[in-house]
């Protein structure tokens, strides 16, 4: 299927193509208690297709996109490729062109093997010792083998094959009829049995703690320490706005060569984009568009050093970069000890964790907290916390240690001082 | 115009009875479920253009179930492929290898009831997404884009978005044969200005519906209250936290509708023993102006099919009628485990993805009180509009909703002060408990879509009045 659809696309006249094939196998295990509730196979093969089309004379480029399935018929296909070329024609962008940089190092190819993957994460669940008041209530586990093949118009290529696995899980605690719940998912590539099975473990002191929790009072500012998989998308919002896309629509005004923020008092955060990272489910090193992913700064010592992003709003900037894929932040300073010192809530579990990364709000509506104050630690569950992300990165301070959580490599602990807590004592 | 049947399907009608006839040798129960449901997604703005033949919803593919000795297992695939019958049992018996060597034993359930049923469905559309003409739908889009820039105050950009899918799915078992097509779309027009302190300022307006591309001239209403919406988004201010007495517009009921009880009483988490709603039936969880219905028959919105995933006809449940909760929803499987009848919410991702208990349309009844009267009646609080994102928590009905703004009110009168963010929380039955009034127009909103967790993402529609009611917000 792949070949002919390269010979279409070739036939076409499409101004330029690209072409991707993707066939995923997973297996599925649904678990009610340690019973299964449900198995399944999944096999599914997609073909994605982009077709550019030059307007008036090269004065604007367009594009269109469509997903190919295998059982379409030959004319199908025919009437499928035309209309996106036809459609190519009506969105008028200014120029940009397709990854024509061959390949220099090709990613790995070798088989996965799914069942293997899935008996370790299945024997790192079982390895969790439960008791009567502390268990495992339900979980659901999915174990994949990709393998994508990517080929464009100018002739750059690859192939490469890899893992992606997500354990989602759920913890219950219960003492005198009380009973509360965790939600945690699991991402990476294939399974690292003793982070999963430590992982477990702590989320089942955390529910023991859950059920002690009174309700959060209202302290007005303070300062949120995170030292859980929410803390990602606070360093997801350096990396959105510094993203090509942003600065071409004019979301974002950071520019390379100039410090992150004015007075900045905290740590200096390094942002690092990697091309591999081991046990990532996106470990390997070519994005979608063909274009090498390289090991590169785009924020160093709290200064940004350059943009990332699709080809399209990159040679709208004049720059050449890629997409990322895996990326590492350090310039912490701090030890663990130092940054929970003083008064502080540290939320181990949100409704919800958000940090939009347009307008730099912070909201979080907290299940379960420590809050730390005057000495004393109380365990807390609802209110929120709030705050604004330009603010906050003037003082914030990280962990020298670092902690992985799939695609990221971020500060153990980090700092964010001055969020509103909003509490939730019932009138 | 009707939304036609899938040709393809059809072809492949008979092949897949062979199969469900083959498997059904085997297995105790055994269904099938085919999709084909193409579409399209356009999108301007004044840097850049795209137009996608992918939406949330387009999807090709196969999914087989079948059960033997109480254990339910799936096989989901795409290609034509000549054997599946065998290549079923070979994946499958790879797994329960793993499953034995491991000790598991099988949560056992009985085997869906098959009652026949032969069905055909092609719901009326205007125009179908195939046969849009892209190039008008692009120009009223590159139109609606330059109007946004020259009338929102210090625009950016204003960019839309629009994506029509018509859906075709094929449901077979021994009994049931069961086809449905229908198109539905849905739209956003919206803009970001910078405002004095530095920050960008958002705005976003929707619409959505069952039909075709046509719905897109709504955006142009949208686009007409714009301006003033950002000019009072400029000026915004953040809010005092506190608890405060709130009126919710349509789109912001429908979000407490949705995650209060929409997710609350989604009864694959009674099985799981998941869900605080299962100790609360019969019982009071709102006041007296609260009934809630819950189901693809409520609205003519972008989930109104005539079966759900499973071949289970759609319904209109009661979920809460004057306060007291009657009942939830719930996925063949869960109701077979609860000795209830599925109420059609078995609802999958796309035919790749399990069936869970789903939401569809989730309603809030209307009310008698005029907004007027709504705003007079507020000592202190806000009118909240514009829906973010929100979050449940079904074991403890804690509820967190991301509001984009609020008016304020003192004294029964607007004061033309803004806020924004809202970050509203609190604990379901007091939220419910404390509406007080509720107006007569109803609004169903149906943009975006809903996970499970944080995966499993489905369309869902949801909506209601006004409603007064008292929050903490912050």
């Amino acid at each position: 299927m792949f070949e002919i659809l390269k010979a279409k696309l070739e036939a076409l006249g499409a101004d330029a193509w690209e072409l991707t094939e993707l066939h995923e196998k997973r297996w599925e295990f649904y678990f009610i208690r340690h019973e299964l509730d449900q198995n399944r196979y999944v096999n599914t093969l997609t073909y994605e297709v982009k077709v550019l089309k030059s307007i008036e004379d090269g004065k604007f480029i367009g594009s269109a996109s469509g997903e190919i399935s295998p059982t379409l018929s030959d004319e199908e296909i025919d009437k499928t490729l035309s209309e996106l070329l036809s459609r190519a024609g009506l969105v008028k962008n200014k120029p940009y062109s397709i990854t024509s940089k061959p390949i220099t190092a090709m990613p790995e190819t070798k088989e996965i093997d799914v069942s293997e993957i899935a008996e370790s994460f299945l024997e790192a669940v079982r390895a969790v010792k439960e008791t009567e008041s502390e268990d495992i209530n339900s979980y659901e586990l999915f174990v994949s083998e990709k393998r994508k093949r990517f080929l464009n118009s100018n002739g750059v290529g690859y192939t490469c094959v890899y893992p992606g696995s997500m354990l989602e899980i759920v913890i219950n605690a219960r003492r005198e009829g009380h009973e509360i719940e965790l939600y945690r998912a699991f991402r990476s590539g294939a399974c690292d049995k003793e982070k999963i099975e430590a992982d477990v473990k702590s989320a089942l002191r955390v529910g023991r703690d859950r059920l002690n929790a009174v309700a959060t009072p209202e302290l007005g500012d303070i300062d949120v320490v995170l030292s859980t998989a929410d803390a990602v998308s606070v360093y997801e919002y350096f990396l959105d706005n510094l993203s090509a896309g942003f600065k071409v629509r004019g979301m974002s005004d950071w520019e390379a060569g100039k410090p992150i923020c004015e007075e900045l008092s905290g740590d200096k955060l390094s942002f690092e984009v990697l091309s591999r990272l081991e046990n990532s489910s996106y470990d390997y090193p070519v994005d979608d568009e063909g274009r090498e992913i390289e090991d590169r700064f785009i924020i160093r010592d709290g200064v940004a050093e350059g943009y990332w992003g699709s080809r399209q709003f990159c040679e709208y900037l004049g720059i050449k970069s890629s997409d990322v894929l895996n990326f590492r932040c350090t310039g912490g300073t701090k030890t663990e000890d130092e940054l929970r010192s003083g008064d502080y809530i540290e939320p181990v579990e949100f409704s919800d964790f958000q940090v939009d990364s347009v307008s730099g709000s912070v909201a979080g509506e907290i299940r379960l907290a420590y809050l730390h104050r005057g000495g004393e630690t109380m365990i807390v569950t609802g209110g929120s916390v709030s705050g604004d992300m330009s603010e906050t990165i003037k003082t914030m301070a990280m962990s020298r240690k670092l902690k992985q959580y799939n695609y990221a490599v971020i500060p153990e602990i980090t700092r964010l001082r001055g969020l509103r807590l909003n509490g939730a004592e019932r009138k | 115009m009707k939304a036609p049947f899938s040709k393809y399907l059809d072809s492949i009608a008979p092949r897949l009875k062979a199969l469900v006839y083959e498997l059904g040798r085997e297995y105790d129960y055994v269904s099938v479920l085919s999709t084909d449901s193409v579409g399209f997604t356009a999108s301007v703005s004044q840097h850049y253009k795209s137009v996608s033949g992918k939406t949330m919803t387009t999807e090709r593919g196969t999914v087989v179930r079948v059960m033997k000795d109480g254990l339910y297992s799936e096989y989901a695939f795409n290609e034509a492929e000549p054997d599946i019958a065998s290549k079923l049992k070979k994946e499958l018996s790879s797994q329960f290898e793993l499953m034995r060597k491991l000790g598991t034993k099988p949560y056992a359930t009985a085997a869906i009831p098959d009652e026949p049923i032969e069905l055909f469905v092609e719901k009326e559309t205007g125009t179908l997404p195939e046969e849009t003409d892209m190039n008008a739908l692009i120009e009223m889009f590159n139109e609606l884009s330059d109007e946004g820039m020259r009338t929102i105050p210090a625009a950016l950009d204003c960019f839309l978005r629009g994506s029509s899918t018509h859906i075709s799915k094929l449901f077979i078992t021994k009994n049931r044969f069961m086809r449905q097509s229908y198109v539905y779309s849905e739209g956003t027009i919206g803009a970001y200005s910078p405002s004095d302190d530095g920050e960008t300022r958002m705005i976003y307006e929707g619409v959505s519906g069952l039909g075709g591309p046509e719905i897109f001239e709504g955006l142009r209403e949208k686009l007409a209250a714009a301006p003033k919406t950002m000019e009072e988004l400029l000026k915004a201010e953040k809010i005092v936290p506190g608890e405060y007495e709130i009126i919710t517009d349509p789109g912001i009921s429908g979000l407490i509708a949705h995650e209060a009880f929409g997710h609350g009483v989604e009864m694959d988490m009674f099985v799981k023993k998941r869900a605080l709603g299962a100790e609360y039936l019969g019982k009071r969880v709102g006041s007296d102006l609260v009934t809630m219905h819950e189901g693809a028959l409520c609205d003519e919105s972008v989930t109104a099919f005539a079966f759900d995933d499973e071949g289970t006809l759609a319904g209109d449940v009661v979920e809460i009628d004057k306060g007291i909760l009657k009942t939830g929803i719930a996925d063949a499987l869960s109701a077979l485990r609860l000795g209830i009848a599925p109420t059609g919410n078995g609802k999958r991702e796309n035919y790749a993805h399990k069936a869970y208990t789903r939401m569809t349309n989730t309603v809030f009844d209307s009310g008698s009180d005029s907004l007027e009267d709504m705003i007079a009646s507020v000592k202190h609080g806000y009118l909240l509009k514009g829906t973010e994102s929100g979050m449940e928590d079904p074991k403890h009905w804690g509820i967190q909703c991301i509001v984009h703004r609020g008016y304020e009110i003192v004294d029964g009168v607007l004061t033309g002060k803004v806020v924004t963010p809202v970050v509203m929380t609190g604990y379901v039955p007091d939220l419910l408990g404390n509406i007080t009034m509720a107006s007569p127009d109803r609004r169903v909103d149906g943009n975006g879509g809903c996970g499970k967790g944080y995966k499993e993402w489905v369309k869902v529609a949801d909506g209601g009045p006004y409603l007064k009611t008292k929050a903490r917000l912050g």
